[in-house]
C-alpha cells in the first residue's frame, strides 16, 4: 500500500500512457486497413476488374462467390475522378466509395443508376469544373471505388462479365 | 565552470537515486503502453459493433453507416471492411446453429426456410480465417437464383464436410461460419432486421 501511494505519479503517468495509446491505435486502425488494401489494389486512379472470388482470394475478408468485384483506388491528389460505368442489366449492380478512415460516403445502384453511371468525385472543399457531371466529395484525397456486379446465372457469366469491364476511372480531363 | 556542471550531471545521474526515476519513468511509459494496446485489442475483439440477433443470425446496426464512432469504425475495419448500409445490403452472420451450438465441420447442419423478403440473397459459408474453404467443385454458396425449392416455396440446402445431395455448401472439418446477405432488402427487414424471417440453422448429426 505504501509503495503504491509513493509511486502515486508514476501510476499516473501509466495510465495517462495507457489512455493515450488505447485512443490512437484506435483511431489508426482504419486508417491502417484502408492503406493496407491501397497498397496491394494496384495503382491509383485506374480500374482493376478482379477475378470471381474463390479460396484463393484473399486480399478482403469474406468476399461473396457470387459477385464480381472491380476496384479503382483513387488519390485526388492529381485532380478530381471521373467514373464511367455501363450498368449490367436485369441485375444488382452497385457502385460505393469508401475514404481513407474506411466510411462509405457514396453507393449508387443499378435501380437508381439506371442505363449508365457516370459522375465524378472530387476532394471536399474543391470546386471542380466538371462540365454538368454529378459530384461527389471525397472527406479524404485517398480512398476506394468498388463496383459490385451480382452473378445471377451462370448462363449470363460470359455477358455480365464484358459489360461491368466496360467501366472506366481515371483522372478528369487526362484520357 | 563547463568542466564542473558536467562533473555534476554525470554524478547525478550516476546515483542511484537519479537512476530509480529513469527506471521507473521507463516503466510507466512502457507498461503504460502495453496496457493501451491490451484495452484496444480487447475493444476491437469481440467482432462487430451494435449487433442484434434474429434466432442464430447476427448483425451489426452500424455497419456501412458514415460517422460512426472510433471504435465502431476500426471493427467495421477490422471485420466487415467495405460492407455497404443497411439500405443496400443486410450482412447476418451465423457462428452458432440455432440451438446454440458452435458450427463445425464435424457436423451436419440443414438450412432451410422461405426466400428472405429482399430482392437477392445469398448463404455462404467461411473458414475461422474470414475466407472462402477450399473446394474444387467450388459449392461456397446457395443463392436466391440457385436454389431449389419445393412447391410450397421452400428450401433445404446441407452444410456439410460430405458431399450431399440436392443444394450443398461444403465446409471443412473445422470450425466455420455462414454468411447471409439481403441485396436490397425489403424496407421492412432494414427497418428492423432482428425480426426478419430468416433460414433456419438446425444440425442434423456429427461424426
Amino acid at each position: 500500500m505504501s509503495a503504491l501511494l509513493r509511486n502515486w505519479p508514476w501510476i499516473a503517468l501509466g495510465l495517462a500512457v495507457a489512455l493515450t495509446t488505447h485512443l490512437v491505435s484506435v483511431e489508426l486502425v482504419p486508417h491502417i486497413a484502408m492503406a493496407r488494401v491501397l497498397a496491394k489494389v494496384g495503382p491509383a486512379n485506374a480500374i482493376r476488374h478482379g477475378r470471381r472470388p474463390d479460396e484463393t482470394s484473399r486480399g478482403v475478408v469474406r468476399p461473396s462467390p457470387d459477385l464480381l468485384y472491380s476496384t479503382c483506388p483513387y488519390d485526388l491528389a492529381a485532380g478530381p475522378l471521373r467514373v464511367t460505368a455501363p450498368v449490367p442489366p436485369g441485375t444488382y449492380w452497385s457502385v460505393s466509395a469508401f475514404d481513407a478512415d474506411t466510411d462509405n460516403f457514396f453507393v449508387e445502384n443499378d435501380r437508381q443508376a439506371g442505363a449508365r453511371a457516370d459522375f465524378v468525385i472530387a476532394a471536399q472543399g474543391t470546386r471542380p469544373v466538371t462540365h454538368g457531371l454529378p459530384v461527389v466529395f471525397s472527406p479524404t484525397d485517398r480512398g476506394l471505388v468498388l463496383f459490385r456486379t451480382l452473378i445471377d446465372s451462370e448462363a449470363r457469366l460470359a455477358e455480365i462479365d464484358r459489360v461491368r469491364k466496360a467501366a472506366t476511372c481515371g483522372t478528369l480531363g487526362k484520357p | 565552470m563547463a568542466q564542473s556542471s558536467l562533473s555534476f550531471v554525470y554524478c547525478e545521474w550516476g546515483s542511484g537515486l537519479r537512476m530509480g526515476i529513469v527506471w521507473k519513468a521507463a516503466a510507466a511509459v512502457m507498461g503504460g503502453i502495453a496496457l493501451g494496446l491490451v484495452a484496444t485489442w480487447l475493444a476491437l475483439a469481440g467482432g462487430m459493433p451494435d449487433s442484434v440477433a434474429d434466432g442464430p443470425w447476427q448483425t451489426s446496426l452500424s455497419i456501412g453507416s458514415a460517422n460512426a464512432g472510433a471504435r465502431t469504425r476500426a471493427q467495421v475495419a477490422l471485420h466487415g471492411l467495405f460492407a455497404l448500409n443497411r439500405g443496400e445490403t443486410i450482412y447476418y452472420t451465423a457462428r452458432r446453429d440455432e440451438s446454440g451450438g458452435a458450427l463445425t465441420g464435424d457436423c451436419r447442419y440443414r438450412v432451410s426456410g422461405r426466400d428472405p423478403a429482399t430482392r437477392w440473397w445469398s448463404i455462404t459459408a467461411y473458414g475461422a480465417d474470414d475466407f472462402l474453404i477450399p473446394d474444387p467443385g467450388k459449392h461456397y454458396s446457395v443463392s436466391k437464383n440457385s436454389v431449389r425449392r419445393n412447391a410450397k416455396g421452400e428450401f433445404a440446402a446441407v452444410v456439410a464436410a460430405d458431399r450431399a445431395e440436392g443444394d450443398w455448401i461444403k465446409v471443412a472439418r473445422a470450425p466455420f461460419s455462414l454468411t447471409l446477405r439481403l441485396y436490397n432488402p425489403d424496407p421492412s427487414v432494414a427497418a428492423d432486421p432482428a425480426h426478419a424471417a430468416l433460414p433456419r440453422i438446425a444440425k442434423v448429426a456429427c461424426g
